[in-house]
């Protein structure tokens, strides 16, 4: 069961989460707020395991509040959805962990995908009560998510949610399972940052997801392939073939 | 005007006439030596170079702007005294011409005013006209670049006006989308007003910005596209290529949706099926060019009087493009093939100089 808190100051705003959330199972709204100094009464009174948090608050705003709820050390933060119309707080939002941040109007699609994240977090940290995603980071010099804007939303993409990078000059693609956003970045530094566990160059252009390789096939021209498992073919060189055997192999 | 350039013109034309006073005396069966006729010549012309500097440095904006009284009172009597002075200086330089007939100062200075003064008089008031010339030369050049600025300011205003009309249109019209989609079918219609948001919020955030990276357009095409695609609910086929080295390409904001809004309400709408809209960019010598095809029903057809925006769009992205590359690009809309129109659109690649950073974080 998840306990969740709705924090904004506007009454319809509140209405339509507590309208939507009545969907889920094993969800329950334990309160509503409108303000920073209600907002951290009730949170504190009902430590909730998820906060739905408006960043522009009367009083305080979504930054502060949770500024004050650390304060405690003994105090366990919930895990935060931030909802808001600004997207300008998007970095420091995915800086303190955030689960997610919904911009308004956001469809319920969404929002289900943002509990969906916060439901494995909450059960991840039960079944390991003694680490939390803050920790967890300290553990790994990889990248877990990235954060970007894509077509005007803002994305906590999972690194594990990527299909596959491709090259484009100065930019790179990343494909997910339903969509593709382009990002100024080079090839070099995306594959730093990532896992090699978990990501591998298999052409001067071309970084995929092993978690996501069916297969590597030799083309009638003696060229060599990555075959996804959607069916997706990713063009290999000869070079990186050695590395991509190895790992078929293990 | 350096004094130097000013003074060393003077010398160079006193050397010009000594050389054709030597020539003309040669071709006579005179003899006579070039140095010494070189020499009076240019000592000439060099006193009035530096004469006229001075005139020049004392008197030039009050010469430049002198009335018809300033002239009558003030530079005739110094074209005078400027002539008697030249001739004063120059006779203390050559105390031995004439050549063998010994005179007193005041008798040479006299001999020499005698056979010069027309040409004083000639060589003083030409350069008052070249003062005058001068100035009448940079109040016509400050006024061209006045004339030139305003041009670029009235044309700045016209693309503002002409990209402020596209938005309304454009929000209205889904807005309306929105409206009817609400009774039907609201999961549809709440994604729509999402796909609107986010259109709206990269329109506002823009500003007024009237050149952004083509893959910044194209982002906002596929925003425009992914909303209509939902209001034909998959009947078009949507197909996009972007040659990769143009991501960071300059293009005119709001390019492409008025066009792909057009092939939507004259073309694609009317399909039961089987619509498909490409959009291709590449680069085709040194120019970046945009074709947009989409099958419909031709050209031929009147445009249905209740169409959505007849013609706006298209006129309006014309009128943008003249603009911002004048006679250096090109649009054109045609049938290609059956049933098809494509437009095809090319103006000169440009990149940005410093493109913007993308904000991207990375983390746990």
């Amino acid at each position: 069961m998840i306990n969740a808190v709705i924090a904004d100051d506007e009454v319809l705003a509140r209405h339509k989460l507590r309208q939507l959330l009545r969907e889920e199972t094993e969800f329950e709204i334990v309160g509503e707020s409108a303000t920073a100094a209600e907002t951290i009464d009730l949170v504190r009174l009902t430590k909730p395991d998820l906060l739905f948090l408006d960043i522009r608050m009367p009083g305080m705003d979504g930054f502060d509040i949770i500024g004050a709820l650390s304060a405690d050390p003994d105090f366990v933060l919930p895990r935060i959805i931030f909802t808001t119309a600004y997207d300008r707080y998007a970095i420091r939002a995915f800086e303190i962990h955030a689960v997610d941040y919904l911009l308004k109007p956001f469809t319920v699609e969404r929002l289900r995908s943002a509990v969906e994240r916060a439901r494995e977090q909450i059960q991840a940290s039960a079944a390991a009560p003694s680490s939390n995603g803050a920790a967890d980071a300290q553990d790994s010099p990889y990248t877990k998510r990235i954060v970007f804007k894509s077509r005007g939303r803002i994305l906590f993409l999972h690194v594990s949610d990527i299909r596959w990078i491709g090259a484009e000059e100065n930019y790179v693609r990343i494909s997910t399972e339903s969509e593709s956003h382009l990002l100024r970045e080079t090839m070099t530094r995306l594959e730093e940052k990532l896992d090699p566990q978990m990501f591998l160059r298999v052409h001067r252009s071309s970084i995929v997801n092993l978690q996501y390789v069916k297969e590597v096939r030799t083309e009638k021209d003696g060229e060599f392939a990555v075959l996804l498992a959607n069916g997706q073919k990713i063009a290999m060189s000869r070079s990186y073939r050695s590395r991509i055997q190895g790992w078929l192999q293990r | 005007m350096h004094p130097a350039i000013f003074v060393g013109g003077f010398v160079f034309l006193g050397a010009l006439f000594g050389l054709q006073n030597w020539i003309s005396e040669h071709s006579w069966g005179y003899k006579i030596h070039l140095m010494p006729l070189l020499r009076a010549w240019t000592v000439q012309y060099f006193i009035w170079g530096v004469i006229c500097w001075l005139v020049w440095f004392w008197l030039g904006r009050s010469i430049q702007k002198a009335g018809l009284r300033w002239i009558l009172t003030r530079i005739i009597p110094l074209s005078a005294l400027v002539s008697l002075g030249e001739e004063m200086i120059w006779a203390l330089f050559f105390p031995n011409v004439p050549i063998g007939r010994p005179m007193s100062y005041w008798h040479r200075v006299l001999f020499e005013l005698d056979a010069e003064i027309i040409d004083n008089f000639l060589i003083f008031w030409l350069v008052i006209l070249l003062f005058r010339g001068v100035d009448y030369y940079q109040r016509y050049r400050e006024k061209e670049g006045a004339a030139a600025q305003l041009s670029v300011q009235l044309a700045q205003a016209q693309i503002r006006a002409l990209r402020m009309q596209l938005n309304p249109h454009f929000l209205f019209n889904t807005m309306n989308s929105i409206s009817s989609m609400m009774r039907i079918d609201v999961p549809a219609a709440d994604l729509m007003l999402e796909q609107l948001s986010s259109l709206l919020r990269i329109t506002l955030e823009r500003g007024e910005v009237q050149l952004i990276a083509l893959s910044d357009e194209m982002e906002f095409m596929e925003m425009y596209l992914a909303l209509q695609d939902r209001r034909f609910s998959g009947r078009v086929r949507q197909e996009i290529h972007v040659d990769p080295a143009l991501h960071d390409a300059l293009v005119p904001a709001m390019l492409l949706q008025p066009i792909v809004e057009n092939a939507y309400s004259h073309g694609l709408s009317r399909l039961d099926r089987d619509g498909r809209l490409s959009v291709e960019v590449g680069r085709d010598r040194g120019r970046l060019k945009v074709i947009i095809l989409n099958s419909g029903i031709g050209l031929n057809p009147a445009p249905r009087k209740d169409a959505q925006g007849t013609g706006v769009g298209l006129a309006n992205v014309k009128n943008r493009l003249r603009l911002h590359y004048g006679t250096q690009q090109s649009f054109s809309i045609y049938e290609a093939g059956a049933n098809n129109v494509q437009v095809t659109i090319t103006f000169p690649l440009q990149f940005s100089a410093n493109p913007t950073p993308t904000l991207t974080g990375y983390g746990v």
